[in-house]
């Protein structure tokens, strides 16, 4: 585990081994900064490589990237789940992550998973509040494992925005789900990041996803930006506006596949 | 039973099926079999086939534990067996439960721990006997301690495999959660391996009810063995048979309640909730 260490009032954790310039890159305003991020697992090559990113306050990025480019491995730095070896981190107090699977404990009901670890009288009303905002107001006492694919991530997602996240991290959160699920939870999270303004990194594979969300696409490549890419379309957006197919060519031909 | 819901030409096939799966139906021929065995039983011994001494029919033994009832001596061997098997029951899922939370909770209580435990468990607990004789005497100690002994051991390895199996997910989504240490082992670790701990708790009341028999059948002045090995000595195979079918239903009803346990602190199994309707 990485050493976090509270800076001081501005509500901001460093997560470093060396403390090299980080007065010069902390963000003051409660965003994400990474600065010559390197992670390597034994000899092997460098899955990440002094891999340079900033998240601005309520900015939604996109990380793509094919398997193996260093996606997951970012991101769980940034959790706070892998060390930090060389470089620097900074990331606000309130991260919160969803993953690909749910992740929610079985024997807890789906409220109880929402506010697990929350302190205070008014638990359950806050998990109510929170269910309803993401359409699962008719599941509070269900149990997890009597939830569908799509209803779990519902309330993967509750359980981190009860957090008030200033930063909330999504690990392909949609990758598991049927095609009409994944288009009403990607309308679910354009709804919520509108509401609670947090900064936003979008782990996916799928580039439509990536032009309907995000105000930035960056793709991964062997552990280096390869293509950072502002998405300057209005909201909401749709994938026959000419200015999105565009895009989308842009970024396939980023990652490498090319129409013949 | 199949025979009574032949489908008609009116009734289709599908609806004789669904009523052979009657619950009623299918109870009334699992049940159907052992009355079977138990009716020959009873013929071939009132037909002198076999003769009564070396076994009593299910009609004595019905009569004879009836009047083993009536004199209290049944009541008073089965108070003192159940109260050893409970005791060492008890003894063995405290330390069960203990050496399996050192050993699951820290690697340095695993060291510790875990590798004399599983060098032990490959002692056959029968084979303690003589010695705990020598150590404890022939009073209840040697027979508490034998129950305990042989108890232990499913209750500490199912713990211990399930704290050591929690999916490490799990536990992963709990740090980026911030829980503490004790919030992680309170809510994820312990309800995690509460099902291994009862699949434990099962084996060991088989456990217990079998190092029970031993105990009381080697050296004992009461309890259900005793009984037994007291029949022994009159040729008394009627008092022997009360015995087996005493000890038969003690081992079936911890069973049920263990599974009723199962039922209830696991409800949050879909599996269970399943088991509960049908």
């Amino acid at each position: 585990m990485a050493t976090i260490a509270p800076t001081g009032a501005g509500g901001m954790n460093a997560v470093f081994m060396t403390d090299r310039m980080h007065d010069a890159i902390a963000p003051r305003d409660g965003g994400v900064a990474v600065h010559g991020l390197t992670r390597r697992f034994g000899h092997g090559p460098a899955v990440l490589d002094g891999l340079d990113l900033t998240i601005a306050p309520g900015e939604f990025v996109a990380l793509l990237g094919h398997s193996g480019s260093g996606k997951s491995t970012l991101l769980r730095t940034l959790a706070g789940l892998d060390p930090v070896h060389e470089g620097t981190l900074f990331r606000p107090d309130a991260v919160s992550v969803v993953f690909q699977d749910g992740r929610l404990l079985p024997w807890k009901r789906v409220w109880e998973n929402v506010v697990l670890g929350q302190a205070g009288a008014d638990r359950r009303d806050r998990a109510l509040a929170v269910l309803e905002e993401v359409g699962l107001g008719h599941r509070v006492d269900a149990w997890p494992l009597t939830l569908s694919g799509g209803e779990a991530q519902r309330a993967a997602l509750a359980r981190a925005l009860v957090r008030r996240p200033a930063f909330l991290m999504l690990d392909e959160p949609f990758a598991a789900l049927d095609a009409l699920a994944r288009l009403k939870m990607q309308r679910l999270v354009a709804r919520l990041w509108a509401r609670h303004a947090c900064a936003v990194l979008l782990v996916t594979h799928d580039v439509d996803e990536a032009l309907l969300l995000a105000d930035r696409a960056i793709v991964l490549d062997h552990g280096r930006i390869r293509t950072d890419l502002a998405i300057p379309l209005d909201r909401p957006r749709h994938h026959a506006d000419p200015g999105f197919i565009h895009l989308r060519g842009v970024l396939l031909d980023a990652l490498g596949v090319h129409d013949d | 039973m199949p025979a009574n819901v032949i489908p008609s030409a009116s009734v289709p096939w599908p609806a004789g099926r669904a009523m052979f799966r009657n619950v009623a139906a299918r109870g009334l021929l699992r049940y159907a079999s052992p009355v079977i065995l138990v009716l020959l039983w009873q013929g071939t011994c009132s037909m002198g086939i076999v003769s009564t001494r070396l076994v009593a029919s299910p009609v004595q033994v019905i009569m004879t534990g009836w009047s083993l009832l009536r004199d209290g001596t049944l009541g008073a061997n089965l108070g003192v067996s159940l109260a050893r098997a409970a005791t060492g029951l008890l003894i063995a899922v405290a330390l069960g439960v203990g050496f399996a939370l050192v050993s699951g909770l820290s690697r340095l209580g695993e060291d510790l721990v875990d590798a004399p435990l599983q060098i032990l468990r490959t002692l056959p607990a029968l084979a303690m006997v003589p010695l705990f004789i020598l150590w404890f005497g022939i009073g209840e100690t040697p027979k508490i301690a034998l129950v305990a002994l042989g108890a232990t051991f499913p209750i500490y390895l199912n713990l211990h495999k399930g704290i050591r199996s929690i999916d490490p997910r799990l536990l992963e989504m709990t740090r980026t959660l911030g829980l503490s240490r004790v919030r992680t082992i309170r809510d994820v670790i312990l309800p995690g391996a509460l099902p291994d701990l009862l699949v434990g708790l099962r084996f060991a009341v088989g456990m217990s009810w079998l190092m029970l028999v031993v105990a009381e059948q080697v050296n004992a002045e009461s309890g259900i063995g005793h009984m037994m090995m007291e029949a022994q000595d009159f040729m008394r195979t009627d008092i022997i048979m009360v015995g087996l079918v005493i000890y038969g239903l003690l081992g079936l009803v911890s069973d049920q309640i263990v599974r009723l346990m199962e039922r209830t602190f696991l409800s949050w199994r879909p599996s269970h909730r399943r088991g509960q309707a049908a």
